[in-house]
């Protein structure tokens, strides 16, 4: 798991508060939203926003490839880190 | 309007059990509030993750009183609400940061409500109402309505939340933290009636308290003044 794995998945238990999870307990190619860890719409406005503030990047919610980015914490830390070069 | 009051459960920081609520009914004084949480560990921790401490007081206190009850219909009163969140949101908004989208969402009067319909999936008629010092009386009118309109049972909640530091010299109205769920079904172990009143000295303390209190001392009457009102609980004999 690399650091920026670490960082993204503290982040989500952070940002969506959830309490009694660990970053242990949410895997790299783990389904996020519907099935898989379970959250909703409404968490990944507020995940979208954490990541906007903590790597100062931008996202765009209408762009097409917005949700295949969101799909997991692995395709987040790629997105992050294809963003940040940019 | 008469009622029974089928059962009832109250939370404060440090005052979980009766014993605990008897005890202070007999000495009460001003409990500390350190930012304690109710449990609400019957909860699933995903479910649990938007509740705010208010909405974990409401949470803690009724939910015991509506297992099997079948549809409940409920009303919730609190004068200061989501007051922390909304605290929240306005810092935000004066650093010129974006909102949190959980924040914005829940900070409405009616959110715990909404939250409560959700997790128990009961979709009753529910009501929240913001109320000065008599919110309580308010609440209970409400109530007897609904019981009127033929509902077999009602819960009522009542809670406060200590406010944040920004905000305590303009709100005198919470000692400290609490909530009380009440749960009323048809009857006629209690009337509430209406009078006007010239004057009368405000309650010592917030009215769920002080009924808190004529309950757990098996006091027969108990009268609220709050402006030209004057409001007489009185327990009939069965």
């Amino acid at each position: 798991m690399s650091d920026l794995q670490l960082e993204i998945k503290n982040l989500i238990i952070d940002a969506l508060g959830l309490e009694d999870m660990s970053a242990d307990d949410i895997g790299a190619e783990q389904t996020l939203f519907g099935e898989g860890l379970g959250l909703d719409s409404v968490d990944a406005l507020e995940l979208g926003l954490a990541i906007q503030k903590r790597f100062g990047i931008k996202i765009d919610a209408e762009a097409k490839d917005t949700r295949k980015h969101f799909a997991n914490v692995a395709s987040l830390a790629a997105f992050v880190s294809a963003q940040k070069a940019a | 309007m008469n009622f029974q009051i089928e059962g009832l459960r109250a939370w404060a920081p440090g005052l979980e059990s009766e014993d605990d609520w008897r005890a202070w009914c007999n000495a009460p004084v001003v409990v500390p509030d350190d930012q304690q949480q109710p449990d609400v560990s019957f909860l699933p921790a995903m479910q649990r993750r938007r509740l705010s401490r208010l909405a974990r007081m409401l949470f803690h206190v009724a939910w015991p009183l509506a297992e099997g009850q079948g549809p409940l219909p409920l009303v919730f009163a609190s004068r200061h609400g989501e007051t922390p969140r909304t605290l929240a949101i306005l810092s935000e908004l004066a650093k010129d940061e974006p909102l949190s989208p959980t924040q914005f969402s829940l900070s409405v009067h009616n959110a715990i409500i909404g939250l409560w319909s959700i997790l128990r999936e009961d979709t009753s008629e529910m009501t929240a109402m913001a109320a000065t010092g008599d919110g309580l009386e308010q609440a209970m009118l409400e109530a007897s309505g609904l019981l009127a309109e033929g509902a077999p049972a009602v819960l009522l909640v009542i809670a406060e939340e200590l406010p944040p530091d920004l905000y305590t010299p303009y709100i005198d109205d919470v000692p400290f933290s609490y909530a009380l769920a009440l749960l009323l079904k048809p009857g006629k172990t209690w009337t509430l009636s209406l009078a006007p009143a010239e004057s009368g000295l405000p309650a010592a303390w917030p009215h769920p308290l002080n009924l808190l209190r004529a309950l757990y001392g098996g006091q027969p009457t108990l009268i609220h003044y709050w402006k030209d009102r004057q409001w007489i609980w009185s327990r009939n004999e069965a």
